[in-house]
């Protein structure tokens, strides 16, 4: 299954969910909740606070569903920018998260790769996941670290620029750069 | 208004990571209200970046929620005039119209507006807040403010409002009762008969809701000629 036609069955599915169909809400579950778990808990490190945040998100999908518009873009784009920015917003309100998310750090190289037992992995994620971290391979180390501390960390580029003691405007250019080589290879890839 | 555009695909980048702050976030804002839905360019970079940004959550292993969260979701789904009590059918009631209302402001104005994904996150704040069975719903002239007992934030929604004199805006302003100047909470954005904004602001201080007519363009200093106000 290729990524267009996970792409297509989303669209039913939300189709379906704005006619307040629960069964398109389970598999819009089935589907999205391991990934935006997985990034809700990277985000947040703790296990209740990454809870609430996919909690938050679906229930928002639930009671307004209108909030996405097919015209811009893949649901999984919606959905899954949805949970990051309210993780990142959950973690800026809880700044003592911050040695936590260490920690959680941690604990993800701990619990190893990919499929926590029990995960729901569709083929066409699976493949774009690989996708997604091919194109990061091909990142120069020092853009790959701000793209990481600013999506991953949910620090803004000021703090970026304290911490790795650049300049804002270098933390700038990395980071738009970073992101048009991703956007050209994962081009390439989409067109193969 | 920016016309580099490089610069402004720094903003962009930057905002789709929700990494900017200060002055860079209050320019993205701009961009994205003036500049990016009148520059097809500038569109199409936004729709990349926001695919690429849910792209990087691939990134990340998925795991496995707790097997509580669906049921406690399930739970939630319950069809919401069941779960109320008795005594406020009135606020359901009120609760629909603001749902219905709420709903086509996320088909008009938050388009136009180019910084969909933040809009869309205050709508469905306030229909979450709506939707509570504690929640106020307090008219304010034509518009209601929807809040709950204890929170640091309120929605001021309306429908069918008359526009603003020519040259003139709607502010809000929070009023004390301990003698305080007013604190200004916003302009309260108007377009096409709705207005929609949400407000943070310290439940300890605030008494009274003013909302305003003032020049567009002036400086929010202090309180113009109040049209609607409402008690806390």
């Amino acid at each position: 299954m290729g990524v267009r036609e996970g792409d297509r069955e989303d669209l039913e599915l939300h189709r379906r969910l704005t006619t307040g169909d629960r069964g398109a809400f389970d598999e819009l579950y089935r589907r999205y909740a391991s990934a935006a778990y997985g990034l809700a808990y990277r985000l947040t490190g703790q296990q209740i606070l990454a809870q609430d945040v996919v909690h938050d998100a679906y229930m928002a999908l639930w009671r307004a569903p209108e909030a996405y518009d097919p015209a811009r873009g893949a649901f999984r784009t919606f959905f899954l920018s949805l949970v990051h920015h309210r993780a990142v917003d959950t973690v800026r309100r809880e700044e003592r998260l911050r040695k936590r998310q260490e920690r959680a750090a941690n604990l993800e190289r701990v619990a190893g790769e990919d499929v926590a037992e029990g995960v729901v992995n569709e083929a066409w994620v699976a493949i774009r996941r690989r996708e997604v971290r091919e194109a990061l391979t091909t990142l120069p180390p020092e853009q790959r670290q701000v793209l990481e501390m600013a999506y991953f960390d949910g620090k803004t580029q000021v703090v970026i620029a304290e911490e790795l003691q650049i300049p804002i405007g270098t933390v700038k250019t990395r980071t738009l750069a970073a992101m048009r080589k991703l956007r050209r290879a994962l081009d390439q890839e989409d067109d193969v | 208004m920016i016309e580099d555009h490089e610069r402004i695909e720094e903003l962009l980048a930057g905002y789709v990571l929700r990494s900017l702050s200060g002055e860079d976030a209050v320019e993205a804002d701009e961009l994205l209200s003036d500049h990016v839905p009148v520059c097809g360019r500038c569109r199409d970079t936004l729709t990349d970046f926001q695919s690429l940004s849910a792209d990087l959550a691939l990134d990340t292993p998925p795991v496995a929620p707790p097997e509580t969260l669906l049921p406690r979701l399930h739970r939630e789904l319950e069809p919401v005039p069941h779960r109320r009590r008795t005594g406020q059918l009135v606020a359901v009631a009120a609760s629909v119209a603001l749902v219905a209302g709420l709903a086509g402001i996320s088909l008009t104005q938050f388009v136009r507006a180019g910084d969909r994904q933040a809009r869309a996150d205050d709508m469905a704040a306030a229909l979450d807040l709506a939707r509570q069975p504690q929640a106020d719903l307090v008219p304010v002239g034509p518009a209601t403010e929807i809040s709950a007992p204890g929170a640091d934030e309120f929605f001021l929604y309306g429908t069918g409002v008359q526009a603003p004199p020519a040259g003139s805006v709607y502010r809000v302003w929070l009023v004390s009762d301990t003698g305080a100047p007013p604190t200004y909470a916003g302009e309260l954005p108007y377009e096409d008969g709705v207005v929609f904004l949400k407000v943070t602001f310290d439940p300890a201080s605030f008494t009274e809701l003013d909302v305003t007519v003032e020049p567009s363009g002036s400086a929010p200093s202090a309180p113009g000629t109040v049209v609607w106000t409402a008690a806390a």
